[in-house]
């Protein structure tokens, strides 16, 4: 964006951006294309692309000689037309975008980045797309990943569900990375006995380079939610660094572990389901325990959702008022805790510690269900080995021996208390494993 | 052959990386002195949508499609951002300094903001796709022989990563020269100079460049393209002259190429051709289209302040152009070895040596070239051990007279060996300590009488043998005058 006074004298001027223009400031003369301008960097620089290609920023200042050159096209993205043929020895796959850098596209020119969500724009990025699956879709809506809220799970869910009612093979749903496990954990709860895969997506490098992990994600994810048995809400990333395999992670078992890397998404407290081996096109399944595919099976859609949750990190420090401040906004907490599971509760009675057991007991009394997570990630929670725990444990924490990961355990609890505002039945549910979310056996 | 009647037009390309401390877009080292990678990463590339339409994905997408890219991983010198698994980190700012210092030098034109651009490359040389380029000048000049040169451009751009071989469908890089700081100079279009003319104006670009004293040196540091046409010829671009010196015989060799052609009534194609050792050059690709640039939008442009332009102009090095005609009037030294001790990598302490030691420039000029390569050369010896203390210590008791300049050579191959060495030590160690002017004469006077019959030209070869290190040849010679 340029500044105010560009812009106005810009408007003066009748020129737009993408048109030729000339600088001449004293004796340097520019020519070249109107380039728009990122916010960064300094807004009075008029940014133009020379002929051979480069961008330079002249500084808009008094005395600069600008005129129009020749009027240019207006920078946007013309979607493709190409139409293909259904071929029936392939499977039908629906592809929903809901944002992220996946399928985004480039117009060169600037650098602008837009959304394309259409098959046949699919089939124009990644041609290697139609050799894998007759490709369905459409475009929910666009949104950086940090930007989907509870609503567009259940927007999201309703929509898939609605894409599996048309008897297709399998869903992808392409979504930004950062906070792809939390939908793919929502997807998890309100997606109930879905017949088919429904697979999220993502990419962690950029659209425009010939580098990008997507091409490897999209047609890992295609194939496997056209051809493979695993009928679940599934993730598929690149499984290291190399670009050989994809894997097949878990919805509530996987988690982003890293901030840039392809290899970001991974499986926590489970091994993932499936390597997807790219270049072979073939899917080589590491477990067993899913649930299989069945054409005849109803999905059941369960989107009731109480989005009035809060995750919080125990660190130390921690002030209890701000434990006791959540109840102000918050029906559930989660509290991603030490080690095993662990906040201050000072049962050493030291002079500087502040404990938080009556916080949190305020909390559970007033009906405010609080649940912990490790904040260690890996590991199971346990409130039987140290003292610490078993306070916890007595004053109704809820969590022992879950080896849930705090985001997962912040959207089931936004499910559950969706369903029920008894804490019994919150306590019940919670400790029940409804999607996977919870690994081995658990009850007391 | 007259050049001029042949239309020659050439351009240059000249590539020199810099010596920074670090990469230009992340902290890794930039001193390749890794031998063994520590892993592999293996990846593909894809076509990327293009705005030359169907053709060229087509096109990308054949060569792309069987072909796998291993990248060879090395400690200290490859991170995740060379490996296209994390953003770019800021442009390093010594590199940045260094670019626009040239650019200065070059007489440019400097941006008031820099974009730091994307060009698409698909060779597999960047794991990413692309080469992060900017330009950091541009319509600047230089004087040759009284005329101007025109600079069209001075960009800053990332090293491409460096093919180990290629198999099969298999292409193997070495990930340690991606991101090397590389500065590339483009000239206009140099019209009516001779093949030897154009090989002297890359020299003397070369020169300007180091005069920062910021450029690599060794095997593959600098890189050269040549651009030329003939009249009724064709375009070619002859790329990775590795020699300077090869300059003037590759652009021989094209015109005679496409004279050739010409003779056989055949027409010249616009290429790109690939130099080699020989001079001779050989097809490569069909020439380019205009490259393929879009912003690098993971780097926000950087703003090129007054105050920076200021403290560069004020920094500005001496080029070395000037100093080596600063050499030649002050220090009396040849036009050789004045432009030989300007590209030593001595040049700084030869300069701190002849204004703090009062030596004769020439003879210090000749240790750090001549005897430096002698020992290097014929003796075999590691003079990587040797550091600056060392000359100056050497020079200082020159001047001193605790030592005589023959005994220079003996000096430094013990040091080499021993690093450590006292000087006083040495000296006593190798019987190097001066010799009396009288007991020299006595030397002198004793030779004599023993071989009476000899000419004097013999006498003096004994007497030398015999004061090897411990005498002066003039001081010798100044004896044997008065000795009648």
């Amino acid at each position: 964006m340029y500044s105010r006074v560009v812009q106005n004298f810009l408007k003066k001027k009748k020129i737009e951006i993408g048109d030729r223009i000339e600088i001449v400031e004293g004796k340097i003369k520019y020519e070249g294309i109107l380039m728009p301008r990122s916010e960064l960097g300094d807004t009075s620089c008029l940014v133009i692309k020379l002929d051979n290609g480069y961008n330079i920023g002249i500084k808009f200042k008094r005395g600069l000689k600008i005129k129009l050159v020749k009027k240019g096209k207006p920078i946007r993205f013309t979607p493709s037309k190409l139409k293909s043929k259904l071929d029936k020895s392939k499977p039908t796959v629906s592809v929903l975008g809901a944002g992220g850098t996946i399928a985004s596209r480039v117009e060169y020119r600037t650098g602008a980045v837009f959304p394309a969500f259409s098959p046949s724009d699919l089939i124009v990025s990644f041609p290697k797309l139609k050799d894998v699956a007759n490709l369905k879709g459409r475009k929910l809506f666009d949104l950086f990943s940090e930007d989907v809220t509870p609503k567009h799970w259940q927007i999201i869910a309703k929509e898939v569900a609605k894409e599996i009612k048309k008897k297709v093979d399998g869903i992808v749903l392409m979504h930004g990375t950062d906070t792809l496990h939390y939908t793919s954990a929502a997807l998890s709860f309100m997606l109930q006995d879905s017949p088919v895969p429904v697979v999220l997506v993502g990419a962690q490098r950029s659209s425009d380079r010939g580098s990008s992990d997507n091409e490897m994600n999209l047609i890992s994810a295609v194939l496997t939610a056209g051809k493979s048995d695993i009928a679940e809400v599934i993730v598929c990333m690149h499984g290291s660094m190399n670009d050989d395999f994809c894997f097949i992670h878990q919805g509530t078992k996987v988690r982003k572990l890293h901030t840039s890397r392809r290899d970001a998404f991974q499986s926590v407290n489970a091994s993932p389901y499936a390597k997807v081996w790219y270049l072979e096109r073939k899917i080589e399944y590491l477990r067993e325990d899913f649930r299989r595919r069945n054409k005849n099976r109803k999905i059941k859609l369960d989107l009731k959702i109480n989005p009035n949750v809060g995750l919080i990190y125990f660190h130390p420090g921690l002030k209890p008022e701000f434990i006791k401040s959540l109840a102000r906004y918050c029906d559930g907490v989660v509290i991603a805790g030490t080690g095993l599971g662990h906040v201050s509760t000072n049962p050493l009675k030291d002079k500087f510690t502040k404990s938080l057991v009556p916080a949190i007991k305020e909390l559970i009394s007033s009906g405010i269900p609080v649940v912990i997570a490790p904040q260690t990630i890996w590991g199971r929670i346990n409130l039987n080995v140290y003292t610490t725990g078993r306070i916890l444990n007595e004053i109704g924490v809820i969590g022992n021996y879950c080896d849930w990961l705090p985001e997962v355990a912040l959207v089931k609890l936004m499910w559950v208390l969706g369903h029920t505002k008894s804490m019994k039945k919150i306590k019940k549910l919670m400790l029940s494993n409804v999607a996977g979310e919870i690994g081995g056996e658990c009850r007391e | 052959m007259n050049h001029k009647d042949l239309g020659l037009k050439a351009g240059l390309e000249i590539h020199f990386q810099l010596d920074t401390k670090h990469k230009l877009f992340c902290g890794c080292s930039t001193e390749m002195k890794e031998k063994k990678h520590i892993m592999t990463i293996k990846r593909k590339l894809h076509p990327v949508a293009s705005e030359l339409g169907k053709v060229d994905i087509a096109a990308q997408y054949e060569y792309l499609r069987d072909r796998v890219f291993y990248y060879q991983v090395f400690k200290n010198e490859t991170c995740l951002v060379e490996l296209d698994e994390e953003p770019p980190h800021p442009m390093n700012r010594e590199a940045l300094k260094i670019a626009l210092q040239i650019a200065l030098m070059l007489h440019c034109h400097i941006p008031e903001e820099i974009h730091i651009m994307r060009k698409t490359v698909i060779d597999g040389s960047n794991p990413s796709g692309f080469q992060r380029t900017a330009i950091v000048g541009f319509d600047g000049y230089f004087k040759f022989k009284g005329e101007k040169i025109p600079i069209s451009q001075v960009t800053l751009e990332e090293d491409a990563a460096a093919k180990v071989k290629e198999e099969g469908k298999n292409v193997i890089y070495r990930l340690n020269r991606l991101g090397i700081p590389l500065v590339e100079i483009d000239t206009g279009i140099l019209e009516n100079f001779t093949p030897k003319e154009i090989q002297e104006i890359a020299y003397t670009i070369g020169l300007i460049a180091k005069s920062t004293g910021k450029i690599k040196r060794g095997v593959g540091t600098i890189r050269q393209d040549v651009n030329i046409s003939i009249r009724r010829g064709a375009r070619v671009e002859i790329k990775g002259v590795q020699e300077l010196g090869l300059i003037s015989k590759v652009i021989e060799k094209e015109i005679e190429r496409q004279m050739n052609l010409i003779k056989k009534g055949e027409k010249v194609k616009e290429e790109t051709r690939a130099a080699k050792q020989d001079g001779t050059t050989k097809f490569l690709r069909p020439l380019p289209g205009s490259n393929r640039m879009y912003p690098e939008t993971d780097v926000p442009p950087i703003i090129v302040s007054r105050k920076l332009l200021r403290e560069l102009k004020r920094k500005m090095p001496e080029p070395l152009t000037e100093k080596i005609e600063r050499f030649k009037r002050n220090y009396k030294l040849s036009d050789l070895l004045a432009n030989e001790i300007v590209k030593s990598e001595w040049l700084e302490t030869f300069e701190r040596i002849v204004k703090e030691i009062r030596v004769q420039p020439s003879l210090v000029a000749s240790v750090f070239t001549s005897l430096l390569k002698d020992l290097k050369r014929r003796e075999n010896l590691d003079i990587e051990k040797l550091r600056e203390e060392h000359f100056y210590q050497i020079f200082s008791y020159l001047e001193k007279r605790k030592i005589v300049k023959e005994a220079i050579p003996e000096i430094l191959k013990f040091l080499v060996k021993n690093p450590e060495a006292k000087l006083d030590e040495i000296i006593f160690k190798l019987n190097l300590k001066p010799l009396h002017k009288d007991k020299l004469k006595e030397i002198v006077r004793e030779v004599k009488k023993k071989n009476p019959e000899l000419p004097k030209e013999k006498i003096f070869g004994i007497v030398m043998g015999k004061v090897r290190g411990r005498a002066s040849v003039e001081d010798v010679k100044r004896i044997f005058k008065n000795l009648k």
